[in-house]
């Protein structure tokens, strides 16, 4: 395979002006109206998770990037969106010293030892949540952390209700509610419409690829419509699914993370439908009560698989003798 | 000859140190280390049947048609594995408990077998003695050290011997879980590998 | 030729010498075994079971025949002067094999006493609470002889543990397959404890 050379176009060519440093400050931008309608909500702590996450996140890259005697990356605010993220998917009331662990997993074991930016097989936000939640689950138990804010709405997680009650407790909250935000949960996660706004956002400058948004949405649609279908009183409808929990943040920011994600467009379609479809599995018959990081997890490791379905080069293949 | 005995002694407490550098036996390695004492308790046992099986190995070089050699050594190999395990069972139950599937899994460890075809049936019995001990101490060490780092940063203990923690670092911090997990010990194992590697390259 | 019969006579050799070394070795260990295997699975089971007897139940355990297998009794005389024995059995298909379940049944009033989980692979946290979290295993406190102890989603009377249905059946196989064994055996058992 290597011994072939592929003619592309010819010389020269032409370079659009973007950088990362542009892309991952988007991506921030896009993230602010979630983040900030979180702090309205939750109050100043929540402002001090994501304060404090992000700047871990960017401290824990230089500090690597020291050890390992390697130029400093923080420049490109990479570590900069893993940790803003990660404060964002967290509730208000987090410990600081479990920030400091996540972030420090996140960075340096989801995204450094790879080899860095781009190289990382697996959503580093993610992975740092993942292992968070295995080994503090009590703190991300939303209906306990916030026992002593007075709500205007239903002061339960949607997803944890439904898993403990059954499908009749979607009723409690209004679709509306859970669009516009009003719910309990992560401190910039349950802002439904501004999670939206950022990703068409995104979508739109080209930073995120709408194939997989699109499919990921439908397939928790489909999935979840054909479970509620199947039992009405057993399985809560596609919609309430679609609004709670980190589905929106997942779907505009977390499975379309570049480096983990395939590169085409019928393998992103799948990627992002398997996604969807693990998701409602997960909520709908696994143990947890909101799937979103496992199942995104889940798809990451089949992501090189997906790319093997490719286009056949165009073109003559020239033998490099 | 007793520079060479060293020699086969010390090669496996770090250049062959089984795990680390050799990347062998990683089925016990990544599932008994959840705490010191069973990283002490799967070597010691480990180390009993390196050494013995080397031994017999190493005496029956001459005699062992070379076609059957390796059922040979597997027979001398499980014979030495089951007495470790009904010695084990018969004197400290609890940690036959813990260790449980992976003390019979001995006899297809990689490093005994490892040893005997490689060492054992081309060298003399004290030879091949020196080499089973180092390298069953070599092995036992990372064990230990590994379960250390698991254990200390996991539950927050050091349990040497017996079931008791020596050590406990207190009720204000919250065991990382994570790491006595299946997943953390992948992720401990190749920090410690990636660790070895940075202060063997030096 | 030659070499095909040292092979032989060599793997014959081995395999024998391997043999009766074993054989030594398991004779050897074989009491010592018997009783780690009461101290540490039984006797804490046996003891939660029995808090309040005047006896001994693990010295003056014997052994009955079930037809295929044999099976250890532990008898108990409670306070209030009734007879009760335990025993082990073995519910099937557990998530990570069988469950053992020590039941003990009062002999005088044909009562369960209760049952405690002694061996187990389940998995930590959901099915292993069958035996750290003794709610379960308390729904079996003084049933009486011919209720039903199926699950309830079995159309029985036992509530599962949640999370861990298989678990939970299990043990419930495991109490049940203790009432066919003590209605068979009960004679036998009035035998020995007099």
């Amino acid at each position: 395979m290597n011994n072939t050379k592929l003619t592309v176009s010819h010389a020269p060519f032409w370079h659009d002006g973007d950088n990362l440093f542009k892309k991952n400050l988007n991506f921030m931008l896009a993230l602010l109206p979630a983040a900030i309608f979180g702090i309205l909500q939750f109050g100043a702590p929540a402002l001090g998770v994501m304060a404090l996450s992000l700047s871990c996140a960017m401290l824990w890259e230089l500090v690597i990037n020291l050890v390992s005697k390697k130029p400093a990356t923080i420049g490109d605010l990479e570590a900069a969106v893993i940790g803003l993220l990660f404060g964002m998917m967290l509730p208000a009331i987090t410990p600081w010293w479990l920030i400091v662990v996540g972030t420090f997993v996140a960075v340096f074991v989801g995204k450094m030892i790879f080899g860095g930016i781009g190289s990382s097989p697996f959503n580093p936000t993610l992975l740092g949540m993942a292992v968070l939640m295995m080994s503090w689950k009590m703190f991300f138990d939303f209906d306990t952390a916030y026992v002593d804010y007075e709500f205007a709405f239903t002061a339960l997680a949607p997803l944890a209700a439904v898993k403990t009650q059954g499908a009749a407790a979607a009723d409690l909250f209004t679709l509306g509610d859970l669009f516009m935000g009003r719910e309990v949960g992560a401190v910039g996660a349950t802002f439904g419409l501004g999670l939206i706004i950022g990703g068409i956002y995104l979508i739109l400058r080209g930073y995120a690829r709408w194939e997989l948004s699109v499919s990921f949405i439908a397939g928790i649609l489909i999935t979840a419509f054909l479970f509620h279908a199947a039992s009405p009183q057993n399985y809560a409808g596609p919609l309430f699914h679609l609004l709670s929990g980190y589905t929106l943040l997942g779907a505009f920011f977390l499975i379309t993370e570049s480096a983990s994600s395939p590169v085409n467009r019928i393998p992103m379609l799948l990627y992002g439908f398997l996604g969807g479809v693990v998701i409602i599995l997960m909520r709908n018959i696994g143990a947890y009560a909101d799937g979103t990081i496992l199942a995104i997890l889940l798809v990451n490791v089949v992501s090189p698989l997906l790319d093997n379905i490719r286009p056949n080069a165009l073109g003559r293949g020239m033998n490099n003798a | 000859m007793a520079q060479s005995l060293a020699k086969e002694f010390t090669k496996g407490l770090w250049a062959e140190i089984p795990p680390f550098r050799l990347v062998l036996g990683l089925c016990p390695t990544l599932a008994v280390t959840k705490s010191v004492e069973n990283g002490i308790g799967m070597g010691l046992a480990t180390t009993f049947v390196l050494v013995f099986s080397n031994l017999l190995i190493s005496l029956l070089r001459n005699v062992i048609p070379p076609k059957v050699r390796i059922a040979c050594y597997i027979v001398i190999i499980a014979t030495f594995v089951t007495i470790v395990e009904l010695v084990m069972q018969a004197y400290t139950y609890p940690l036959f408990l813990t260790l449980g599937i992976f003390i019979p899994l001995i006899v297809v460890n990689c490093i005994v077998l490892g040893r005997a075809e490689a060492f054992a049936s081309k060298n003399t019995p004290v030879l091949a003695v020196a080499d089973g001990l180092g390298i069953g101490i070599g092995f036992t060490l990372s064990l230990a050290s590994l379960g250390a780092v698991r254990e200390i940063i996991g539950a927050g203990t050091i349990t040497i011997w017996g079931g008791n923690p020596v050590f406990a670092v207190g009720d204000w911090y919250h065991p990382f879980s994570f790491m006595v997990e299946a997943p953390g010990a992948f992720v401990a194992l190749g920090l410690m590998l990636a660790g070895m590697n940075l202060i063997g390259k030096k | 030729m030659r070499e095909m019969i040292s092979m032989i006579v060599v793997l014959t050799l081995l395999a024998s010498v391997s043999g009766g070394l074993l054989a030594a070795v398991k004779s050897g260990t074989e009491l010592r075994i018997e009783e780690q295997v009461l101290k540490f699975q039984k006797a804490p089971a046996i003891e939660s079971l029995f808090s309040d007897v005047t006896n001994d139940p693990l010295k003056e355990r014997f052994t009955l025949d079930t037809g295929d297998r044999t099976l250890q009794i532990f008898p108990g005389k409670m306070k209030d002067g009734s007879r009760a024995v335990a025993f082990e059995t073995s519910g099937k298909g557990g998530y990570g094999g069988d469950i053992g379940l020590m039941v003990g049944i009062n002999v005088d009033s044909d009562q369960l006493v209760g049952a405690r989980v002694t061996t187990h692979a389940e998995t930590p946290g959901l099915g292993s609470r069958a035996k750290d979290d003794l709610t379960f295993v308390s729904q079996f406190n003084s049933r009486p002889l011919d209720a039903n102890l199926a699950l309830k989603a079995d159309n029985g009377s036992i509530d599962a543990i949640s999370g861990a249905t298989v678990t939970s059946r299990a043990v419930t196989r495991a109490a049940i397959q203790a009432q066919e064994l003590y209605s068979q055996l009960k004679p036998e058992i009035l035998k020995q404890i007099q």
